[in-house]
């Protein structure tokens, strides 16, 4: 009872937070340029906003354009019950691993391209078809971070990144491969870009085109959980952290800050990279993607060799 | 700490590998000497070789800063900075270097007797740096990926000889590094030479004047 309990109480803090770092990384890119931009807290307003918003859809779409919002919502929430924000780890009840992870993202995702192909328009159905291009990439270079990752530590449970507390050649190409996953999967700036909406390079934007209202909120609020959970598992690889000592408040709110910290550096490392690099060409994100499975190869070899 | 250098040394010849354009090439090529920087630079805290030091000094100067310099002057001035000639496409040529770092490795593991991971690591390391090099001067098309080819190869040698007999000479070692950097800045004049007279810096166009 405690457990389940604590869990949705992350949840509940996953939901609060995750807009926040969205927020964040828009901010330092528009430092970065010189410009004051919009201020951290703005995903929160335009959330409010969306969710007070009334909807329109079109008249050809079926059930499953108003089912996918809630189907895409669900299953991110899912998997950040799966993903241990602060809970120590054995302390949460086992709802899956690594690869039920990576199979409950394609759940959703599989509704939005769906979804994105109802309403007949011909941006949702070029959306629908660059983003399963992409993910198709996606999947092998981050099974591999998975295999790495889940042979150092001997098991595919997503609580065990918190059990590593070395830094060695494995976990950090895993974790570059990782980065370069997330990339693409938040739609970030070398794959996609979030701030644009010119037909020619949107994937993530051509597909929730259609939506408006509470559904757009739902899958927008969906992005930024998700863009957090890969920040969360990103920051398990990379920094690892043992589990909270003796008691203590001063102790706690320490172990707590550098949580955020880690998460915060990340963010810093993708707001820096977006604004350094160019949007490549849709078919270069296959070069990209290869290149984070060679990565990943790589990772599993190290792993294998105990370096 | 030292494998993680020379990884990352691995993953900028991989970013080599894949590069599409000039100046990416070029950035490929500075990582890898910083890192092989680093690499010489912990060697020679570990051994408290003075001559070492210099080395890593005279890596960090040339390699690092000069050499990369002159090869962005040259690309700027020849405005060759757009396409590099592929023979051969990126996933192909990312499949390739995979297949050089799993030879090196056989080869490596072959060569040494088993137990020590770290040098043998380091031996697959410097042999796939020395393959890489081999490719990228066969299957790039402009002069310039050729110069940059022998650079690594060069990096590799240096990795090679730093492994298995702890660095040559001293002597030995600043002539080599006075020699690619001559060698550059004469294989530089060449190309541009040849763009001057040709306009443009594709090898393979070059034979079609014979006759």
């Amino acid at each position: 009872m405690r457990t389940i309990a604590l869990s949705l109480l992350e949840l509940l803090l996953f939901i609060a937070i995750s807009p926040f770092f969205s927020g964040l990384i828009t901010k330092i890119k528009n430092n970065i340029r010189m410009r004051t931009g919009q201020s951290i807290f703005q995903p929160y307003y335009n959330l409010a906003k969306l969710f007070s918003k009334g909807e329109v859809v079109s008249d050809t779409a079926s059930w499953i354009f108003k089912a996918a919002p809630f189907v895409v919502i669900a299953s991110t929430l899912t998997a950040a019950l799966i993903v241990p924000l602060f809970i120590v780890p054995g302390s949460m009840p086992r709802l899956g691993d690594f690869l039920a992870l990576i199979f409950i993202f394609a759940l959703g995702r599989f509704f939005l391209a769906l979804a994105a192909l109802d309403t007949g328009s011909s941006f949702g159905g070029m959306g629908s078809s660059r983003e399963m291009f992409i993910a198709s990439l996606v999947e092998p270079a981050l099974l591999l971070v998975v295999f790495a990752v889940s042979l150092r530590y001997g098991s595919t449970d997503v609580a065990a990144l918190s059990g590593m507390h070395t830094v060695t050649v494995s976990s950090l190409m895993a974790a570059g491969a990782l980065f370069l996953v997330t990339i693409a999967e938040t739609a970030r700036i070398p794959i996609d870009n979030q701030e644009t909406h010119l037909e020619l390079t949107m994937v993530h934007e051509a597909m929730v085109l259609e939506y408006s209202g509470r559904s757009l909120a739902f899958i927008e609020m969906a992005s930024s959980i998700k863009q957090m959970i890969w920040f969360l598992l990103i920051a398990g690889i990379v920094f690892p952290v043992a589990s909270p000592g003796p008691a203590g408040i001063a102790h706690l709110a320490v172990w707590i800050l550098w949580y955020m910290t880690r998460i915060v550096i990340i963010a810093l490392a993708v707001a820096v990279l977006e604004i350094s690099v160019a949007k490549m060409r849709l078919f270069r994100a296959a070069d990209f993607l290869g290149f984070a499975f060679v990565l990943g190869i790589i990772a599993v070899v190290c792993a294998v060799l105990g370096i | 700490m030292q494998t993680i250098i020379l990884f990352a040394c691995l993953v900028s010849t991989y970013l080599m590998v894949i590069a599409k354009r000039m100046p990416a090439l070029i950035m490929g090529f500075r990582y890898q000497s910083f890192f092989l920087f680093l690499v010489t630079l912990l060697m020679a805290i570990a051994e408290r070789r003075i001559d070492l030091y210099s080395i890593a000094g005279l890596l960090l100067a040339l390699k690092v800063v000069l050499i990369p310099g002159l090869l962005y002057r040259i690309v700027a001035r020849i405005k060759a900075n757009e396409n590099l000639g592929l023979f051969l496409n990126t996933q192909l040529s990312l499949l390739c270097a995979l297949g050089f770092t799993c030879l090196s490795w056989v080869f490596s593991a072959r060569l040494l007797a088993p137990g020590n991971v770290l040098v043998t690591t380091t031996l697959t390391i410097a042999f796939f740096m020395v393959l890489a090099g081999i490719f990228l001067m066969i299957f790039r098309m402009t002069a310039l990926a050729q110069i940059i080819g022998l650079l690594v190869m060069e990096n590799g040698m240096f990795l090679l000889a730093s492994t298995v007999s702890g660095g040559m000479p001293f002597f030995v070692e600043i002539a080599i590094f006075f020699d690619v950097f001559v060698s550059v800045l004469i294989m530089g004049f060449f190309v541009y030479r040849i763009n001057k007279l040709f306009t443009h810096v594709d090898v393979n166009k070059l034979s079609r004047l014979k006759g």
